[in-house]
């Protein structure tokens, strides 16, 4: 069965005499549509309109003789008060026996101020109201009749074009955030969609995780930039590396100050928190703050206020925090160097950034970005070669790139090829150059030495032909010629264990003809 | 179980109203697909479920389906009930069209029985009380047919709250005699009758006054029926053609935004058409008769050109009783001749 709430209108629903029939009202039209068969309308009136109340009672029971009408009295001493046509409704609807089961709800909004319609359409899209909103409208131009009705599901779901459109705002908030790159990496494609998601709904705190260049600073800005477009931003981007700040300076900066607050301080300032009003504050190296800032910091995130330095009126701000770190901040805090609460304030809503290296197949497309965006750097359209691309590629997602910094170290060579391109074509000389370049950056410090000697000796395009097995082993040995005075010496450390067994006579030979077999000869091996 | 399509003739309620009247009438289930297929808003609207939902208490039905927005309606009647029955319609609904509906049913039950409907007696698409009880339940009586009808309370579109009381006495319908009306005398008087309810009497007085005229009325033929104004807003002008053995009735409803005079020529139209052809029986009236003959022994009708509405009576009637046969002959000057046998 339905049933209709709804409540008398003062206005619309008034009219007496035959005329009323000409007149539309829209509870008596609820009753007269031919497509729908009101069992019950529950009728929200106030008192002191009890005679519009009796004459629509009786005009239904003559034009829906089978519709049960309950008047309830609905008194409102102000029916344009939200607070209280909102406590009103909301009481009945608690105290109202729905039977959802069985009944089929519908909720008339077209009678009733604009007030009562917005807490009738709140209410029920909170389900207070366990039904859909029913909306009538008069019969167009002269004619007579009952108008027209429709029924409003607030699920939004089940309207394909708004459906469609939301995913296409899905999609272009996702993109936006990738910058336009179309990452094809699994893993952080869903990072992105979980990023969307909370960045469009939440204001709490972001972290992001990851190392230093896998991009934690440029998400910051995109999605900063995002709730900007969608308005759920006001205010600014403030962002600092909190490495870049110790003592005094990082209160200051952080926090603002007050003229002569410290030795120095000639003015007042305003710090972040204050620039991040209403907008986005991005700490990377969230980690590297020190305790007090850390307290202060807590403070602004709990009640949105805080002391510049050497005032004492606090001030207010009301801002979205991101920190990005590449720390444990768990063990940070074991070891008392971060504070437990700011803790388990900033990770609500934690992000990984995975390393590129773990991101082989998003390579290519961020190797096209970082060249459109050199373009303007070198003053022309930059290309690559079908065989440079090849054996750009190649190496890019080789063991052998590491690529430590990240998107930083990706976004310097795409700038030194576009530099180092002739005519704006980076050619496979231009390529085989930066991999030298890259490989001996990554070289320093652990885990590069090997790398670095087969390279050396056998020279970029030959080492990132070989395969992972061989590399291993011939940059051990390369390690110990360079080590050794003489062949033999060098034969000796290599094979030493079945030398001690003497299955093995002549070790120089041996190594010899393993050298050989990669085109080397240990006389001419660089030292 | 016979399978109706409800896309069939006219493709709307009448497929239904005559699958049901016939159904009760022969006991013959029926299951309709497509219910009201050629119509904008398909599927059962409120009065068709009224009709079947009165339908169903007078022959004791299994129904399925029933509902707003069906599509699919099966009907199975299991005993025929004479008696006593009420039936609110509301505003939506003719109380004549549900009455037509289970009136061939009760002509063949047991019992006699008394029909009380309220709802709209003087509604557009459905024929007016004055129609049923002066021009229908007459021609019944020719054919040996003994209803009765009271108006108690006219109720017009959108208002309604109208009350129509209807008696049929069954006995008579064993003796049913073959109808006959191709040629019912001569035109003894035309006459024109307004209806006005709450609205002024002088759109009343302007309607008959042009009927008058583009029927060339003596002034004594015409007259303005004022009712009490709560009965209102309504308005309906009816123009009746008395023959020497029978009596038919065009109308026309006045509508909001209608000029008296427009509404005055279309039933000036209606009536100049029939004249002209010399029938006794107009295309309402046509559709109406074929039932009754047909679950009688048939008959000979003098009509207009058969409507869309006659046409679906004719090819819906023989899925229920194969042994009737009809024809319709073009007689020339919009004279046709439809034979039930």
């Amino acid at each position: 069965m339905v049933t209709v709430i709804g409540l008398l209108g003062s206005v619309l629903d008034a009219g007496g005499g035959p005329k009323r029939w000409e007149k539309w009202r829209p509870t008596v039209s609820l009753t007269q549509h031919d497509d729908l068969e009101v069992g019950r309308l529950v009728l929200l009136y106030d008192p002191t309109h009890a005679h519009i109340l009796e004459t629509v009672r009786a005009d239904i029971a003559q034009v829906s003789p089978a519709t049960r009408v309950d008047a309830v009295p609905f008194p409102l001493r102000d029916p344009w008060d939200f607070e209280e046509v909102y406590a009103a409704l909301s009481d009945f609807s608690r105290d109202f026996a729905f039977h959802p089961e069985k009944d089929e709800y519908l909720v008339h909004i077209t009678t009733g101020s604009h007030v009562v319609q917005i807490c009738l359409f709140l209410l029920t899209e909170s389900r207070h109201f366990p039904g859909r909103l029913l909306q009538t409208s008069p019969p167009k131009g002269k004619k007579g009749g009952p108008g027209a009705h429709r029924v409003i599901d607030l699920d939004l779901s089940r309207y394909d074009a708004i459906a469609q459109r939301r995913a296409l705002e899905h999609t272009e908030a996702r993109a936006f955030l990738k910058s336009g790159i179309e990452t094809k990496n699994a893993a952080f494609n869903r990072m992105i969609e979980q990023i969307e998601e909370v960045a469009v709904r939440s204001r709490a705190p972001l972290l992001l995780l990851g190392p230093t260049g896998a991009g934690k600073s440029h998400l910051a800005r995109r999605i900063y930039e995002l709730k900007r477009a969608r308005r759920l931003a006001s205010g600014d981007l403030a962002d600092v590396n909190c490495a870049t700040i110790r003592g005094d300076a990082a209160m200051s900066a952080l926090f603002g100050h007050v003229r002569g607050a410290f030795t120095g301080a000639a003015s007042d300032r305003a710090g972040l928190l204050m620039k991040a009003d209403g907008g986005v504050l991005f700490l990377d190296e969230i980690g590297e703050l020190g305790l007090d800032e850390q307290a202060m910091l807590l403070r602004a995130l709990e009640d949105k206020t805080f002391f510049p330095l050497g005032s004492d009126r606090e001030k207010r701000s009301d801002f979205q925090l991101i920190c990005g770190t590449n720390r444990d901040l768990g063990d940070d805090v074991r070891r008392g160097r971060f504070r437990e609460d700011l803790l388990a304030r900033i990770q609500l809503w934690t992000f990984r950034l995975p390393p590129l290296r773990e991101r082989p197949e998003d390579i290519g497309p961020n190797l096209d970005w970082e060249l459109e965006r050199a373009e303007p750097l070198v003053g022309s359209r930059v290309t690559m070669s079908r065989e440079a691309r090849a054996a750009f590629m190649a190496f890019a997602t080789s063991p052998r790139a590491t690529w430590r910094s990240n998107f930083r170290d990706l976004n310097a060579a795409a700038v030194r090829m576009a530099t180092l391109a002739p005519a704006g074509r980076i050619t496979a000389l231009v390529v085989e150059a930066e991999i030298a370049r890259l490989v001996a950056a990554w070289s320093d410090g652990a885990g590069g030495v090997a790398a670095d000697a087969v390279e050396r000796a056998l020279g970029p395009a030959a080492a990132a032909a070989l395969d992972r097995f061989d590399r291993v082993q011939l940059a051990d040995v390369l390690e110990v010629c360079r080590a050794s005075q003489s062949l033999s010496e060098a034969g000796r450390a290599l094979f030493a264990a079945s030398r001690a067994k003497k299955t093995s006579a002549n070790d120089a030979d041996r190594l010899r003809k393993y050298l050989a077999r990669f085109g080397l000869r240990f006389e001419s091996l660089p030292r | 179980m016979l399978n109706i399509d409800g896309r069939q003739g006219e493709g709307g309620g009448q497929v239904l109203r005559t699958s049901l009247a016939l159904s009760l009438a022969t006991g013959t289930p029926f299951r309709l697909d497509d219910v009201r297929g050629g119509r904008a808003k398909p599927g059962l609207l409120r009065q068709h479920l009224t009709a079947l939902r009165a339908a169903a208490a007078v022959g004791d039905a299994e129904v399925t389906g029933a509902e707003l927005g069906s599509r699919r309606v099966s009907f199975s009647p299991r005993a025929l009930k004479g008696g006593n029955y009420t039936f609110s319609i509301g505003s939506a609904g003719s109380a004549l069209l549900v009455v037509q509906t289970i009136l061939p049913a009760l002509l063949l039950a047991k019992e006699p029985s008394t029909v009380r409907v309220t709802g709209g007696t003087h509604a557009p698409m459905a024929p007016p009380f004055d129609h049923f009880a002066r021009a229908f339940v007459p021609a019944l009586a020719r054919m040996g047919l003994a209803v009765e009808a009271t108006l108690h309370r006219h109720g017009f579109f959108p208002a309604g709250g109208g009350d129509v009381e209807v008696h049929v006495r069954p006995e008579g319908a064993g003796r049913v005699s073959r109808f006959e009306a191709l040629d019912d005398g001569r035109v003894t008087a035309v006459r024109a009758r307004a209806l006005v309810a709450g609205i002024r009497p002088r759109v009343g007085w302007d309607e008959v006054t042009h009927l008058a005229e583009a029927l060339a009325l003596p002034r004594d033929a015409v007259g303005v029926d004022e009712l009490a104004p709560e009965r209102g807003p309504g308005n309906a002008v009816m123009v009746e053609i008395e023959r020497e053995r029978s009596r038919e009735i065009v109308t026309a409803f006045g509508e909001k935004g209608v000029p008296a005079k427009k509404v005055a020529d279309a039933a000036a139209e209606e009536a100049r058409a029939l004249l002209a052809a010399d029938v006794p029986i107009g295309e309402h009236l046509a559709d109406q008769h074929l039932l009754p003959m047909a679950l009688g022994r048939g008959g000979e009708i003098a009509t207009v050109a058969p409507s869309l509405h006659t046409t679906t009576q004719m090819g819906l009637v023989p899925r229920f009783l194969p042994d009737v046969r009809f024809e319709a002959r073009d007689e020339g000057r919009g004279r046709f001749v439809i034979t039930v046998r």
